[in-house]
């Protein structure tokens, strides 16, 4: 699995974070400031990579958390069908199916930008 | 301690409550840090049962998250409280605030993102700055309406509301009457209350948040607060404005409670928050 352990400290937004066992996008990162007791809390705020979803995540600073691998990418439209697009990987020249975000609009021969990520595939729009 | 009551966990809760005991602009009478443990110590003796709803508040599925420990950089602060809260909104439950100071409601505001504001205050909090600082509890009305310029590393790009609607004001600088003589806001003094409870109907579909300011209660009903103004609301009146605007809301909070008095204050506070949760559920 392309990931790896990171205390959260080592943590900012606009890097990426497992939440719920989904990659997400951190948009939001605090931290308490303790008094006496307690250990400094740090408050992230995410989206899921694929699946948009927000999440909301509470852990001590020094608690190691996963962090994943995000592969970014770049393919080839080969032929549009539909919602879905035949795409050439340009680094492997392998072909796979993907749907085509709906505020986007491919054509065959275009290059794309994607994030990849244990066969989740998502444009950079 | 745990409110009463609140004991459902935080993964299935339907509304979760957290203290801030921000207690770093009061003006005159200081204590608001004691405000959360107040009005959950003050809250004990109230019946579970709600006749009127025919519900067990313990059926509710609310959750007391603990507080959120203030500390002294109120801006760093506010955007920590505001993720907290967040945190509840992100899990599809209401976040209820226990103040603190009145400056924590614009971190309800901020997780919740109302299109309407409605406060039980004295004081209308339509300052642009008290004492040079923009984040005063005398201003957090305006920061929730206008947001916040000077902010760097947002761009002063925070939620704010469309409309305030402000129950029971009976003071304010002329700064403040002129802010609020503004189309976007609604100032219904003390003796209007009841009527326009009465003639109130939703928002139009809108959402609303409702920050209720002990303050706005008569000082004879709650003295127990920094800054008392005479002739004010009763305990009724504002229980029966609680009971028609909170179905409408996507955040609640209880704020500028302290510790100078016999419990008034925090009984009131704690037993207005119990009214809206009833109320929020019963319309569910």
């Amino acid at each position: 699995m392309p990931r790896e352990q990171k205390q959260v400290r080592e943590l900012q937004e606009g890097s990426y974070v497992m939440m719920e066992d989904s990659p997400c996008k951190i948009n939001a990162y605090s931290t308490a400031k303790p008094g006496k007791h307690g250990s400094a809390k740090a408050r992230i705020e995410g989206k899921g990579v694929f699946d948009d979803k927000k999440r909301s995540l509470s852990q001590p600073v020094d608690a190691k958390v996963w962090v994943p691998i995000i592969q970014r990418k770049q393919g080839q439209v080969v032929s549009v069908s539909g919602n879905d697009a035949q795409v050439m990987d340009l680094d492997t020249y392998e072909t796979f199916t993907m749907r085509v975000p709906e505020d986007e609009d491919f054509t065959p021969d275009q290059n794309i930008e994607y994030l990849e990520y244990e066969g989740q595939r998502k444009v950079v729009g | 301690m745990r409110f009463p009551g609140a004991n459902a966990d935080r993964d299935e809760a339907a509304y979760v409550l957290t203290g801030a005991p921000l207690d770093a602009t009061t003006t005159f009478q200081p204590g608001t840090r004691f405000g959360p443990e107040r009005v959950r110590k003050f809250a004990a003796t109230y019946d579970d049962y709600d006749r009127r709803t025919d519900s067990f508040f313990s059926d509710l599925r609310v959750h007391d998250a603990g507080d959120v420990p203030a500390w002294d950089a109120l801006d760093e602060y506010l955007d920590h409280l505001t993720a907290e809260l967040r945190a509840a909104v992100i899990d599809d439950a209401v976040p209820f605030l226990l103040g603190g100071e009145h400056t924590v409601t614009w971190a309800g505001v901020r997780a919740s993102d109302p299109d309407v504001l409605v406060t039980v205050d004295a004081h209308l909090d339509l300052r642009d700055a008290y004492d040079g600082n923009p984040l005063s509890h005398a201003c957090v009305v305006r920061r929730c309406l206008d947001g916040y310029e000077s902010d760097e590393s947002s761009g002063g790009d925070h939620p704010t509301v469309d409309e305030v609607v402000v129950l029971g004001a009976r003071t304010g600088s002329p700064e403040e009457w002129e802010r609020a003589d503004a189309p976007d806001v609604t100032v219904v003094a003390p003796e209007d209350v009841t009527d326009w409870v009465r003639e109130f109907d939703g928002f139009g579909g809108r959402e609303a948040y409702l920050s209720i300011d002990i303050d706005g209660a008569d000082p004879g009903f709650a003295p127990g607060t920094g800054t008392m103004e005479p002739f004010g609301l009763s305990p009724r009146e504002i229980r029966d404005a609680v009971r028609a605007v909170a179905p409408h809301c996507v955040g609640i909070d209880a704020v500028e409670v302290n510790d100078r008095d016999d419990g008034q204050a925090a009984a009131l506070a704690g037993k207005l928050l119990r009214e809206a949760v009833y109320s929020h559920a019963d319309a569910r």
